[in-house]
């Protein structure tokens, strides 16, 4: 079998500056070439601190476990090396940046990936590719990083990064929140358009909608820090429909509202 | 050191100042200046504007002043204008010279001023008559090289008239004490723009006061950038005399290893409806530092006036420091908005994140972030050429800056 892209084994993450209080208990997660995972789960479950620690945030701090890409054990990599390597994080938050045109952060982070200048031209005319198969325009890239953008802005702004810099895997957390119908069908369409065979995606989403854009092999339900079952299409599909309780009921788990910060726990 | 403190003697002065042949009048204002300096002790760090910075310990006669000193220039006056030494100015603009240098700065109000206005040399002219504007910019370039300097700038723009002037100072590794002076005269309807390249060596230690009396309808801006030295100390005080008159100083400093930048700050509103705007930003890595401190000062006749302090302060390692200190005292109930604002802290880490989730490293992110930040500084000097280069030195200055 072809080699995976992400191999999340036995993960468990607390806060670094909190580090009693552990959101994360023991997480396996395995995404080949080609693959689009589901995950879903309730309010704080723990999808973003999942989310955050693949991609390296200092926020979060491993206790065990480990993380590896393509192979190599990343674990203990630094964000940006990570990104170097080829994996990207649609923030489910985009921070502001005043003073910093997302044209001369898409232009530093290209270069970052590629480990070389990018001549100005070569970068235009990729830049507008992007923009014309997002149906984005040009004065988004003028503007400072995130600085007054709308929600739904916020997101197509990290679609066009990500269609910029050409990740192995990409993780959309909550892509979809925020956007109107047409700008998720536009969205979604510039994601599959922006898709290779070899890349892996990883959705994290409350809602079947953008699912049925972006069709998942894999949906996973996280609960408390645990992945509590997976399945298909057809699992987010209920969830939709029925919420999580009968899920969980049947899984002989109490209920989605349990805290998930309830200290240390390892 | 007999030797130098004998140069900022009163006799000294005048015998230096008859040497260069200048008119009695000014032989008669060094004099002055020459006695005030004996007879002033250095500001105390009681005084609010001299907390952070105490130089009872510094000695300015140990530092003998530098009789080669000249700063270079560039720029074309408009006919009948002049920008040229004061030197040369004494002999075809001897009116102006006459009326204004010393008319707003006095060479008797305190120790580092007392000391230029008795020790000057060369010094600067920049005069736009009535009605006239300058092409390009005039630039000055003071460079430095040990014992003590004193530039002494004066710029004089008459009623609707338009100049700008770049600064550029620099200096060797030497220890160098520049005492600086900078008078402006911005008459009705008039512009002046005054952009500040700070880049002295490691061992210059700066103590510099700009003042500018601002006229009716008059808008003067002040634009410093702050790279160099060990000590900088600039006090910019903007005199909103004239109706409708506005000033914005704006200010940025990146600090390293042992640097202290002092900005102080005069807003002065006298003028009704005048319009008065301070921004101060630095970054600080090393065990740099930085203070502050501005008053705005709105008078009972400044009906209708307004004014803003900013003052931000990027922590970059956690041996850095910044004080910031801005006040405000109101004595009209008439003033459309009056505010202040400080802050000191480190970069934001979701920021620095979401920038190394990009693939820019540590140090990348932390360029582009503090960039970023003084962006509203810079983007309004309208010096674009100048603006792109200092940015240059700027990221450098951040590439090996001390974040630990
Ligand atoms: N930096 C932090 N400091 C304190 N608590 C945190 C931090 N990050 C996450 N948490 C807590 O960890 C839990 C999981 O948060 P997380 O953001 O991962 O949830 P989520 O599943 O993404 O939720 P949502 O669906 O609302 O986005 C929450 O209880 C949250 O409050
Ligand atoms: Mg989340």
């Amino acid at each position: 079998m072809t080699q995976p892209i992400l191999e999340v084994r036995d993960l468990k993450v607390s806060i670094t500056e909190k580090p009693d209080i552990q959101i994360v208990k023991g997480i396996d997660l395995t995404i080949r070439p080609g693959e689009i995972h589901a995950l879903m789960g309730p309010n704080g479950s723990g999808k973003s601190t999942l989310a955050s620690t693949i991609a390296g945030s200092p926020t979060y701090k491993v206790d065990s476990g480990s993380i590896l890409f393509r192979g190599e054990d990343v674990t203990a990599a630094t964000a940006d090396a990570r990104a170097r390597m080829g994996i990207f994080l649609s923030f489910q938050y985009p921070t502001p940046i005043p003073g910093v045109t997302m044209v001369n952060l898409m232009r530093e982070s290209l270069k970052a990936r590629r480990g070389a200048e990018v001549p100005a031209r070569e970068f235009l005319a990729e830049l507008r590719a992007t923009l014309a198969k997002l149906k984005m325009s040009e004065d988004m890239a003028r503007r400072y990083v995130n600085d007054g953008f709308s929600g739904g802005e916020k997101k197509r702004a990290e679609i066009l990064q990500m269609g910029l810099l050409k990740p192995d895997l990409a993780i959309l957390d909550e892509t979809d929140s925020g956007l109107d119908v047409d700008a998720l069908r536009t969205v979604s369409e510039g994601v599959n358009a922006l898709r290779t065979s070899d890349m892996g995606v990883l959705i994290i989403t409350h809602y079947e909608r953008i699912l049925n854009y972006i069709e998942p092999d894999f949906v996973h339900i996280l609960v408390g820090g645990r992945i509590v079952t997976s399945g298909g299409f057809d699992l987010a599909k209920r969830v939709e429909h029925e919420g999580y309780d009968p899920i969980l009921k049947e899984l002989g788990i109490a209920s989605a509202e349990t805290p998930v910060a309830e200290g240390a726990a390892r | 050191m007999a030797t130098s403190t004998a140069h900022y003697a009163e006799a000294a002065a005048v015998e230096a100042a008859r040497g260069r042949g200048e008119p009695d009048w000014l032989i008669n204002a060094r004099a002055e200046a020459a006695r005030a300096f004996a007879a002033t002790s250095m500001p105390a760090p009681s005084l609010r504007p001299w907390k952070y910075t105490d130089v009872t310990a510094l000695d300015i006669e140990a530092f003998a002043p530098d009789a080669a000193f000249a700063p270079r220039m560039t720029g074309t006056a408009p006919a009948g204008g002049f920008a040229g030494t004061l030197a040369a100015g004494l002999a075809t603009h001897s009116e102006v010279v006459r009326e204004y240098l010393g008319a707003v700065v006095q060479g008797t109000e305190g120790k580092f001023t007392a000391a230029n206005a008795a020790q000057w040399r060369e010094g600067v002219l920049v005069y736009a008559p009535r009605g006239k504007a300058f092409d390009a910019p005039v630039t000055v370039h003071v460079d430095g090289r040990e014992g003590a300097i004193f530039p002494r700038i004066l710029i004089v723009a008459e009623a609707a008239s338009e100049v700008s002037i770049i600064l550029r100072t620099s200096s060797t590794a030497a220890a160098l004490l520049v005492a600086g002076v900078i008078e402006v005269v911005a008459q009705a309807d008039s512009r002046v723009r005054l952009l500040v390249d700070t880049r002295w060596g490691a061992a210059t230690q700066e103590f510099t006061t700009l003042r500018a009396k601002i006229g009716r309808g008059a808008d003067v801006q002040v634009g410093t950038i702050a790279l160099g030295g060990l000590i900088v100390k600039h006090t910019v005080e903007a005199l909103m005399e004239g109706e409708g008159s506005t000033s914005r100083i704006r200010g940025v400093a990146v600090g390293d290893k042992e640097q202290h930048f002092d900005f102080v700050t005069l807003q002065e509103l006298i003028g009704p409806k005048s319009t008065s705007e301070v921004e101060i930003k630095t970054a600080l890595a090393g065990a740099s530092r930085s203070i502050y401190y501005g008053l705005t000062r709105v008078e009972t006749t400044a009906l209708g006036a307004s004014a803003n302090q900013e003052n931000r302060n990027l922590l970059l390692s956690p041996r850095a420091k910044a004080d910031a200190d801005p006040v405000l005292e109101i004595l009209t109930n008439e003033v459309i908005r009056c505010g202040h604002g400080a802050t000191v802290g480190p970069l934001d880490k979701d920021a620095l994140f979401y920038l190394q989730s990009r693939g820019l490293d540590m140090r990348q992110s932390l360029t582009l972030l503090v960039t970023g930040f003084f962006q509203s500084v810079l983007s309004g000097l309208d010096a674009p050429g100048l603006v792109e280069e200092l940015e240059t030195a700027l990221r450098e200055k951040l590439a090996t800056a001390e974040l630990t």
